[in-house]
């Protein structure tokens, strides 16, 4: 049996094949976990007997001569504000206690539908709201580069689940860059799809206008083989839609950008990011230059000086909506109390964390009649020019190549005084959210350090295949992402 | 001088719509006696995770009303969630449409004494109903510790609130605005309309106008029930808000609650306490888009209304407009009137035998006029056959029974009931008429003497020839008979 960790593309064929056996593969995904977790704490829950039984029921439609799906016997690991049925879904809150949601999201169908075995449900900063991981129920989650640090946010646990090769592939969400900026922190490949390309059915909500659920991966490879099972119209989700049917695998194959253009946002070029990041950006460049692409100057300026302030204003508003349904009257926890309102602020006094309180607070105080228009109302009218300057920016650009993240990831605990200080560094991820563009973080290699360098891709709506085409021309240049060694320790 | 008052009155009436399931998921709609908490799923729970998806019929439905009531459909409308925090209510906010509703700006006429009035029609939009609040003890004993239940069978069942403009001045007004709206939406095949089991609810605005230029405070009457209790609470509110106004107070804008055991309102919460839903756009439904092709496929399928067709039984037929108003009251009647017109029968008598014949079986059996045991066609034939006069209206009734009963067509039920086809004429009826004379010769006696002034004596004989030959005669030939009989006796005499 082999320990090293494998490509989901090696993993399904391998088992198709009957070179090996999901059951194999799946033994040894929870072996790598039961190693790592008491150091990384990227999971929740360990899904140990379903994934070995799902394993074996792979491994008997394999030996009967059905079709296992083009992700068989993969193991996966999903973030924990996706539903899956009688498996509990905690958001990394208090508030849902042990609820065992009755359904699957849509994309745990789809996953499943396709072969892959989820092994596990990831850590995360409760109800996705956070860049650093740390704020959950379940403690911290450490980086796989290096455990003195975050994973980055929300989705950390996600990301240092791929990072650490738990799996090769694990499903995140993305509100304001959860997956592309833990993806940068932890050396792994990220992509938030198109708004609407992927269904929401089943992910527990944060900002519905800004929710999506994507991919974690070290390859391009295998980034495009989990789109193509994930992406589409479901009538489940009224915001789904889809704009033809691309063929992402084929596209991570012959990567063709010749003659394209590749918009290099002048706003981020000096002084803005940590060195290595910056020269990574600069590599990258060149590397599509290679290509045949040819570089083009474009302007984000309404969205480095408004995205910030509008995004915290919209997504907080829609969380107080969302997350008004956790009275303890229905499920999740519930507080003894004489009367409904005094069990309603007990169970979400107790619930919920600060960081969740700070945003449901917010929300709802941008939302309340006489302050509405100066704030929600206007950060609407400001969401609308940054999709528009978006729209400006791509007809001088077929891609946007920009940076995730300003820095490498930060030390545990920087942020604990200093929530502004960690909404700041969304600054590059949340405007692709607002305009509901696709957008990809990009691994570009390690630091002598051990710490990962990376770039973002930001494509028009619906053009989600060509970040897989993109990134491949980059990873050609400058390798996968390996597996964690487990740097410091 | 005395001060005077002008009562201002709006209403918010919100409907169930008759569809097959829930404004937002699959569940099904007919929830009424069944187990608590069966007909849910994740979306009317407000479950984390689930979503929405609207129902097509549900804005079928809705804009169908919307046009019936001449509203103008934007284009585009759109969901927005109205926050409060009620165990009733699953994910704290209600999906309802604020800013940009279904329908906007159209009116109904009501009918007060014949006299016509059109009541402003504000917007119509659609939203999803709450569950229910059951109260009890947790060992179903009526004292001791209270718990409350809550039903979610009801959240999630589509409703459209039609707010009215402040156009009405009286209880009685209010009331036929209701009427009109549930006969409205029933002929629509909207909503079954019934107040008492919730179908149809009507929030009440009312305020006063003094004399002396003051203003009260509009005040919103929850917990009306029926529009017996619509009118009571309405009559309650209006002489308090005078009382008020008249002892120097002032009235305060509020929402009260109706209690119908003491026939009294109370207020709800303080006014300062102005709710704030904080409204938002509902981010998980995009905005509704009605296309014009969607627009006209519902024009096609309105029905005449219901106050178009009352117009058209007064002015076009003729009938009263006491008539007009109770042929019109049911689709289905008026349908069942105009296909036995149709069939044969002149409108004047179709009208008297659907109002009181058909309508009395109707009544009297809780049936639809599909389930009538005659058709139209049985009964347009048969009143054909009394317009032209070989049918007396006695024979006739006799022929429906038969038709009722036994189920038979025209000519079978004729045959069945003794009627003879062509009637009684000539000898026989001279025969009856001799028989009925003979056999009553005090009051032909006093017939003949002439001092039968008031003609009752002789109506009453005339009716008991008709019995004789149930009614097989024209009551023209009948009375002509009985002249001709009485002439003979006066001949005999003199």
């Amino acid at each position: 049996m082999k320990s090293e960790p494998m490509d989901a593309a090696v993993i399904a064929s391998a088992v198709a094949g009957r070179k090996c056996s999901a059951v194999e593969v799946v033994s040894a995904s929870l072996e790598r976990i039961a190693a790592q977790e008491p150091r990384l704490n990227a999971l929740i829950t360990v899904m140990a007997d379903r994934a070995l039984e799902r394993a074996a029921f792979i491994d008997r439609q394999v030996a009967s001569g059905g079709d296992p799906g083009p992700l068989a016997g993969v193991p996966v690991v999903v973030k924990d504000n996706l539903c899956t049925r009688g498996v509990r879904t905690t958001c990394g809150s208090r508030m849902l206690g042990n609820w065992k949601p009755p359904y699957d999201a849509a994309v745990v169908e789809m996953l499943e539908e396709a072969g892959a075995v989820i092994v596990g449900k990831s850590n995360m900063d409760e109800f996705a709201m956070g860049s650093t991981s740390e704020h959950s129920r379940f403690g911290p989650v450490s980086n796989p580069r290096d455990p003195s640090r975050v994973p980055g946010g929300s989705s950390g646990g996600s990301a240092a689940s791929v990072a650490a090769g738990y799996v090769p592939i694990a499903l995140g969400s993305d509100t304001g860059g959860s997956i592309r900026q833990p993806a940068a922190f932890c050396g792994v490949h990220g992509l938030k799809p198109t708004y609407g390309a992927v269904s929401r059915w089943g992910l527990v909500a944060f900002a519905s206008s800004l929710d999506q659920v994507g991919p974690f991966s070290r390859s391009v490879a295998d980034m495009a083989l989990t789109m193509d099972v994930i992406y589409g119209r479901d009538p489940r989700d009224s915001t789904s839609n889809e704009r033809g049917r691309p063929r992402f695998a084929e596209g991570a194959l012959n990567p063709s950008v010749r003659g394209t253009r590749v918009g290099i946002v002048r706003e981020f070029r000096e002084g803005v990011l940590e060195q290595p990041l910056a020269k990574a950006i600069e590599d990258a460049a060149l590397a599509l230059g290679e290509s045949g692409c040819a570089m083009a100057d474009v302007s984000l300026e309404e969205s480095v000086t408004f995205g910030l302030p509008c995004y915290y204003i919209i997504s907080p508003a829609e969380a107080s909506s969302n997350l008004a349904r956790f009275d303890g009257a229905r499920y999740g926890l519930r507080m003894d109390a004489p009367d409904f309102v005094s069990q309603l602020l007990l169970t979400r006094g107790a619930g919920f964390g600060d960081e969740v309180k700070r945003r449901i607070l917010t929300g709802s105080f941008v939302l309340s009649s006489g302050y509405y228009d100066a704030f929600y109302t206007t950060a609407l009218k400001v969401r609308k020019k940054i999709c528009a300057e978006f729209d400006r920016a791509f007809t001088s650009a077929d891609v946007i190549l920009m940076p995730a993240v300003s820095s490498f990831p930060f030390k545990k605990g920087n942020f604990d005084d200093d929530p502004v200080g960690m909404y700041k560094s969304d600054l590059f991820t949340l405007p692709v959210n607002l305009a509901g563009l696709p957008g990809m973080t990009v691994f570009t290699g390690l630091e002598r350090s051990g710490l990962p360098t990376s770039v973002q891709l930001v494509a028009p709506r619906w053009q989600d295949q060509r970040l897989i085409k993109y990134a491949a021309v980059i990873e050609k240049k400058f390798g996968r992402s390996p597996v964690a060694t487990g740097g410091c320790f | 001088m005395a001060l005077t008052f002008e009562t201002v009155i709006g209403l918010e009436v919100h409907v169930q719509l008759s569809t097959n399931s829930k404004l937002f998921c699959p569940c099904p709609t007919d929830y009424v006696g069944q187990e608590p908490n069966s007909f849910v799923c994740p979306v009317c729970l407000g479950l984390p995770g689930s979503l929405p998806s609207l129902n097509a019929r549900a804005v079928q439905l809705g804009v169908k009303i919307a046009l019936a009531l001449g509203c103008s459909v934007p284009r585009v409308s759109r969901f927005d969630r109205k926050h409060y925090f009620y165990p009733d209510l699953p994910k704290a906010f209600q999906v309802s449409q604020f800013g940009l509703p279904l329908a906007e700006k159209g009116a109904m006429p009501i009918f007060l004494g014949g006299l016509k009035k059109t009541v402003g029609v504000t917007r119509l939009h659609l939203e999803e109903d709450a569950g229910k609040l059951l109260h009890g003890t947790p060992d179903g004993r009526l004292s001791g510790a209270s718990i409350t239940r809550v039903d979610y069978n009801r959240a999630g069942i589509p409703l459209a609130e039609i707010v009215s403009e402040p156009d009405m001045s009286t209880p009685m007004e209010a009331r036929e605005y209701v009427l009109s709206l549930r006969r409205l939406v029933r002929y629509l095949g909207a909503s079954d309309g019934d107040m008492e089991s919730g179908s149809l609810r009507v929030d009440v605005n009312v305020s006063q106008k003094c004399s002396d230029g003051r203003v009260g405070g509009r005040v919103e009457v929850k917990n009306v029930n029926s529009v017996r209790a619509m009118e009571r609470a309405l009559e309650y509110e209006i002489s308090r808000q005078r009382e008020v106004l008249l002892s120097g107070g002032q009235v305060y804008r509020e929402t009260r609650h109706w209690d119908d055991s003491n026939g009294s309102t109370r207020g709800t919460r303080g006014k300062e306490e102005a709710q704030d839903y904080r409204y938002f756009p509902e981010p998980d439904l995009p905005p509704l888009v009605i296309d014009d092709s969607f627009i006209r496929a519902v024009e096609k399928d309105l029905p005449e209304l219901p106050w178009e067709k009352r117009e058209r039984f007064q002015v076009e037929w003729g009938l009263s407009s006491e008539d007009a108003s109770t042929l019109s009251e049911r689709l289905d009647l008026a349908e069942f009137l105009e296909e036995t017109v149709a069939h044969g029968a002149g409108r004047g008598s179709a009208a008297n035998w659907v109002k009181t014949e058909v309508l009395r079986i109707l009544n009297e059996t809780g049936i639809e006029t599909d389930a009538l045991p005659f058709t139209p066609r049985s009964l347009g034939a048969l009143l054909a056959k009394v317009d032209e006069g070989s049918l007396s209206n006695t024979a006739a009734r006799g022929v429906l029974e038969v038709m009722g009963r036994e189920g038979l067509g025209l000519e079978e039920a004729m045959r069945k009931a003794g009627i003879v086809p062509g009637g009684v004429k000539g000898d026989l009826l001279t025969e009856a008429v001799r028989e009925v004379l003979q056999g009553h010769p005090e009051e032909t006696a006093l017939v003949l003497s002439g001092s039968d002034s008031s003609g009752k004596k002789r109506k009453y004989l005339q009716g008991l020839v008709m019995r004789e030959i149930k009614g097989q005669a024209l009551v023209g030939d009948v009375s002509a008979a009985i002249d001709r009989e009485l002439d003979l006796m006066k001949g005999f005499r003199e």
